[in-house]
């Protein structure tokens, strides 16, 4: 027999960490977290940029500051970690989860409870599938920030950034104070993908131009990088002949997405959402596989970290309850449909257990007075503008469920007033 | 003449569009488009003083990892940022490294100190 | 360095004649400019085990495809290689196609294959339900596969190795050596002379120009590039074998398939051009091999694309092998213009040669059994493919089994350090030789790992380290660096 954990946690990121001191304050004796890294904190611990926690702390701090924070609560909650520990295998008939360590060798552990918290990770070149060579020189940003941030190292000289996505945006200005050129930044949508401040204090303060609705077209180099191609794009996101112009560069940075890290929820059996890429969710954070439970960016890419600590606490709150037999298999279950202009939420059902926070981002932009909503008139909000770059939430009191027996549906969007 | 000013907050992910106008003496006489106290503070230091947090790595040796993440304590003037960043280029500090340690007072003349932002153990 | 015989390209026939020549007692080297295992035309392309019903009979190519078809299902195990054998299907989509059929099934018989059936497209379509409904029918190779041609070709060339075959890696040809009589005395290189009797041109798309060396222009390599893309291996089971269209003048047209290691695959386009060494993919080139997937599985799910890539193929003008001594000069050897199916035929003309060499060459070198030839070669061990226990076992055993380097492939750190043993260079070679870099995220996590591993193995530092060897360094010195070195740097 294996030890007996009470909820075991699968990654110590943000939500993973939060995960741990959630569950420990609802009651679970035995909270471990897996960590295959040799250090707590997950991606932020390269994400060493201020613009984290400031609606937690009230006040801005880098990455690594973030998590030291959470991190020492954890600790004085009794969150035990395992670093340098990596789950390889979830068994998805008796949720066996085999994990991995120098010292240790390969063990099976059986808690009562799992809460998935890998966050995700970059898409790659492939997923654009760019015409030509395959040379050195070609990362994703996040690759290059950990180059750059954790190992001292540079990835390149004069860098072009595809995509618009923070990390993106903020390796153009991370690779500026290091010394190096950044060429551009080239975005094939019509809007970016980044936040606003973030074009304006990693591309305006340092000149960097930034090119919308343009793309890589070719890449161009045998060994390392000798440049890309570039060309705008027309509506259906085709290049468009005759404004292709070569670019000169060793180094081409990725920031064209996340995607959520689900290849464990998969062999979990849990259901994955086509859309978001992650497990499908109550609001319990309870996935399609009981006592599974997942958060942060495993379930849905956040813009704010405070969010995915946030979902952390409730995840691990859910795991212990249901540790403890405190959830029941009978829980309600009212599907959440996105309206017209939403292009993806979570979580996707509602139990009226707890007061609901429903993330979700619209298709297309809507720039100018518009209300994010939740009917059967649940929720109604105004706003000044909509971003698919920015999240929008939709807030429901499990109260307001709960004195609806015969609710079967909620539909939740946002549309100009 | 008055004048008129437009920028990005960056003091909060929301990026509001601000714009200031200036009086003819050059003072700020009206913030428009923040949402927030800090949004017009913003504003306000963006056409006097504009500064920014500073933030990268100073190479440490005997540390678990050979860089360690530094920022301005608070926020440095914008036009320093360069020469800022070369004075941590020159540091090499030794592990181990506490966050919040401060590696360099005053940075460049400024009132900004640079700051460790993690712990470093060393090896 | 002085040799018996000196093989050049270590592509899927040159490896294939080193270990078959070290069945013999022969000092051997193998030269090739790559940085690291396959290369070439080997490395890129359908990584098919032909049923070789497609060569007209009394060609080369019939007569080498269908004995290193069987070649290859004895191989697969003595050399540890994953070969699917999984076998393969023509697909006709109207009757002028199903005539086409029925050729084919008189031709491979005719060639020796065994098992050809055309069965209608319902009952394809019962295998393979992802198929298009408008095929009527399809010719069926059971003798067919799909191997691992990273595997195949590393697994043959280090056979070689073990047997006393010697791999010379980045050192390219650049000219035959001949003695006063003008007979070959050897090869040339951009390391330094290799003398040896016997010269093998084994130079995939460069077998032209090498063989013009030795004033052979008996033939003309038309380089011929094959675009390809590459689907996540959660697309496993959306077809289980290796589809055809009919063929065209072209080629063999663009064939869907899943790989040995359970990725869905497109390709090729047949497209020629002048430079041997374009690897480009082509917008062109990505939208034709779309389209021909769509044809015989119209639900191709193209965005589960992890990689396009292109190969480029040594076509001839008479679309068959070029394989012979010449008389002049003596102990010149062609086997060139291995194109498809020259993965399949490589174990049989490696056999080839070598009675080529008893038959012609008897003056110039004797063939003596090697009685310590050890025919088995294994594998770096598979975490991802082994059962729990053979993991628990491994990782007690080694700890650095138990530390995973690439997570989509499942590949340890254990497996990198052997592949380092095995004489990994470079990120590639590691890629090559325990498939860490080749999933989903494209090395974009195991990347910086493999190259911390390779810098503290090798002992060079981290920016040293090269994805494929010459000047594709993976990074540009350290931090700090651009700073302290600017102009008008502020110094201390």
């Amino acid at each position: 027999m294996s030890e007996r954990i009470d909820v075991l946690i699968i990654g110590a990121g943000p939500a993973g960490v939060a995960a741990g001191i959630g569950a420990r304050r609802e009651g679970a004796e035995r909270v471990v977290v897996i960590e295959r890294d040799w250090d707590l904190g997950g991606i932020l611990q390269q994400c060493i940029h201020p613009g984290f926690g400031l609606r937690t702390f009230k006040e801005e701090l880098t990455g690594p500051e973030y998590m030291h924070r959470f991190i020492e609560q954890a600790h004085n909650e009794g969150v035990e970690f395992r670093t340098n520990t990596m789950v390889f295998q979830i068994d998805r008939d008796n949720n066996t989860v085999w994990t991995m360590n120098k010292e240790r060798g390969i063990e099976a552990l059986n808690p009562s409870a799992i809460v998935l918290t890998m966050g995700c990770r970059e898409r790659p070149l492939g997923a654009i599938r760019i015409p030509g060579t395959r040379p050195a020189g070609i990362y994703t940003a996040g690759t290059a920030q950990r180059f750059v941030n954790m190992e001292g190292y540079m990835p390149g000289k004069r860098a072009v950034i595809l995509g618009s996505g923070d990390i993106g945006l903020i390796m153009a200005r991370r690779m500026i104070w290091e010394g190096a050129e950044v060429e551009g930044v080239y975005e094939v949508m019509s809007w970016p993908g980044g936040l606003r401040r973030n074009i304006a204090q990693c591309l305006d303060d340092y000149g960097i131009p930034f090119h919308l609705r343009t793309t890589v077209t070719k890449i161009h180099g045998q060994d390392r990088l000798e440049g890309v191609t570039v060309a705008e794009v027309d509506d259906h996101m085709t290049p468009i002949k005759g404004t292709e112009r070569f670019v000169e560069c060793d180094t081409l940075l990725l920031a064209i997405g996340l995607i959520p890290e689900n290849e464990l929820s998969r062999m979990a059996g849990v259901d994955i959402h086509p859309v978001t890429g992650g497990p499908v969710v109550n609001d319990l954070l309870q996935t399609s596989n009981p006592a599974i439970f997942a958060a942060g960016n495993v379930v849905i890419v956040y813009d704010l970290v405070d969010n995915v600590s946030d979902e952390g606490l409730i995840a691990g709150a859910s795991a212990a309850k249901f540790a403890a037999g405190k959830i029941s298999p009978n829980v309600r279950r009212i599907p959440v449909k996105g309206g017209e202009n939403v292009r993806l939420y979570s979580p996707q059902y509602v139990t009226g257990e707890t007061d609901a926070t429903i993330f979700m981002r619209v298709t297309h932009p809507i720039e100018g007075a518009c209300r994010v909503f939740a009917e059967p008139n649940l929720y109604s909000q105004r706003l000044r503008y909509a971003r698919p770059g920015e999240m929008n939430e939709v807030h429901i009191k499990a109260e307001q469920i709960r004195n609806a027996p015969d609710l079967s549906e909620i539909t939740i969007d946002i549309q100009p007033l | 003449m008055s004048e008129e000013r437009k920028f990005i907050c960056v003091s909060c992910p929301l990026g509001c569009g601000l714009t200031v106008t200036l009086d003819d003496s050059g003072e700020v006489s009206k913030v428009e488009g923040n949402t927030c106290a800090r949004g017009a503070s913003y504003a306000r230091s963006e056409v006097k003083d504009p500064r920014r947090v500073f933030a990268s790595t100073v190479r440490v040796k005997g540390g678990k990892l050979p860089v360690c993440p530094v920022r301005s304590k608070t926020p440095a003037p914008k036009g320093k940022l360069f020469e800022i960043s070369e004075a941590v280029a020159r540091l090499e500090v030794n592990a181990p490294v506490k966050i919040g340690q401060v590696l360099i007072h005053n940075v460049c003349g400024t009132d900004a100190d640079i700051v460790a932002s993690r712990d470093l153990e060393a090896v | 360095m002085n040799y018996d015989i000196v093989i050049i390209g270590s592509g899927i026939t040159g490896a294939s004649i080193a270990r078959e020549l070290s069945k013999y007692k022969l000092r051997i080297a193998v030269i090739d400019k790559a940085s690291e295992l396959p290369a070439g035309a080997s490395r890129a392309n359908s990584s098919m085990i032909h049923g070789g019903f497609d060569d007209k009979p009394g060609t080369m190519k019939s007569k080498f495809c269908v004995k290193g078809n069987r070649l290859w299902h004895k191989l697969k195990d003595i050399l540890d290689v994953h070969l699917d054998e999984c076998g393969s299907y023509v697909c006709a989509f109207n009757d002028e196609e199903v005539k086409h059929l029925e050729k084919l099934l008189e031709q491979g018989k005719a060639n020796g294959c065994e098992g050809l059936e055309i069965i209608s497209g319902d009952r394809l379509r019962e295998k393979e339900p992802n198929v298009s409904p408008d095929i009527v029918a399809a010719l069926w190779s059971p003798e067919a596969g799909i191997i691992n041609n990273f595997e195949a070709v590393n697994a043959m060339i280090e056979s070689a190795k073990i047997n006393g075959a010697e791999l010379f890696l980045e050192t390219q040809a650049a000219g035959l050596l001949l003695d006063d009589k003008g007979n070959i005395r050897g090869v040339s290189t951009t390391k330094g002379d290799f003398t040896a009797p016997i010269v093998i041109n084994a130079g995939g798309v460069h077998s032209g120009e090498i063989a013009s060396w030795a004033g052979d222009k008996s033939f003309r390599i038309i380089p011929t590039k094959g675009e390809y893309y590459l689907l996540d291996r959660t697309t496993q089971g959306f077809i289980h074998s290796f589809l055809f269209a009919c063929p065209s003048k072209a080629g063999k047209g663009i064939t869907v398939l899943q790989t040995a290691e359970g990725n869905l695959m497109s390709g090729p386009t047949a497209s020629e051009q002048e430079d041997p060494e374009d690897r480009s993919t082509t917008p062109e080139g990505l939208a034709e091999v779309l389209k021909g997937a769509r044809r015989l599985v119209p639900k191709f799910p193209v965005n589960m694309n992890i990689t396009t890539f292109a190969g480029v193929r040594a076509n001839t003008e008479s679309g068959d092998f070029e394989i012979s001594a010449l008389k002049s000069p003596r102990g010149f050897i062609n086997a060139a213009g291995i194109k498809s199916p020259g993965f399949t035929s490589a174990p049989a003309i490696a056999e080839y040669i070598a009675e080529l060499i008893k038959s012609e060459l008897a003056d110039r070198i004797t063939l003596s059994p090697n009685e310590k030839f050890i025919p088995e070669r294994r594998n770096i061990p598979r975490f991802l493919y082994m059962d729990m226990a053979e993991r628990k076992a491994l990782a007690e055993k080694d700890p650095s089994y138990a530390q995973i380097v690439c997570r989509c492939e499942t590949v340890t750190e254990g497996q990198v350090l052997e592949a380092i043993r095995r004489g990994a260079r470079t990120i590639t070679a590691v890629k090559m030789m325990t498939r860490a870099g080749t999933g989903r995220c494209q090395g974009g996590f195991c990347c910086p790992r493999v190259a911390e591993i390779l810098s503290r193995e090798l002992g060079i530092p981290l920016d040293e380290i090269t994805r494929h060897g010459g000047e594709s360094k993976l990074l540009a010195g350290k931090t700090k660096e651009p700073l302290l070195n600017r102009k008008g740097a502020v110094s201390e």
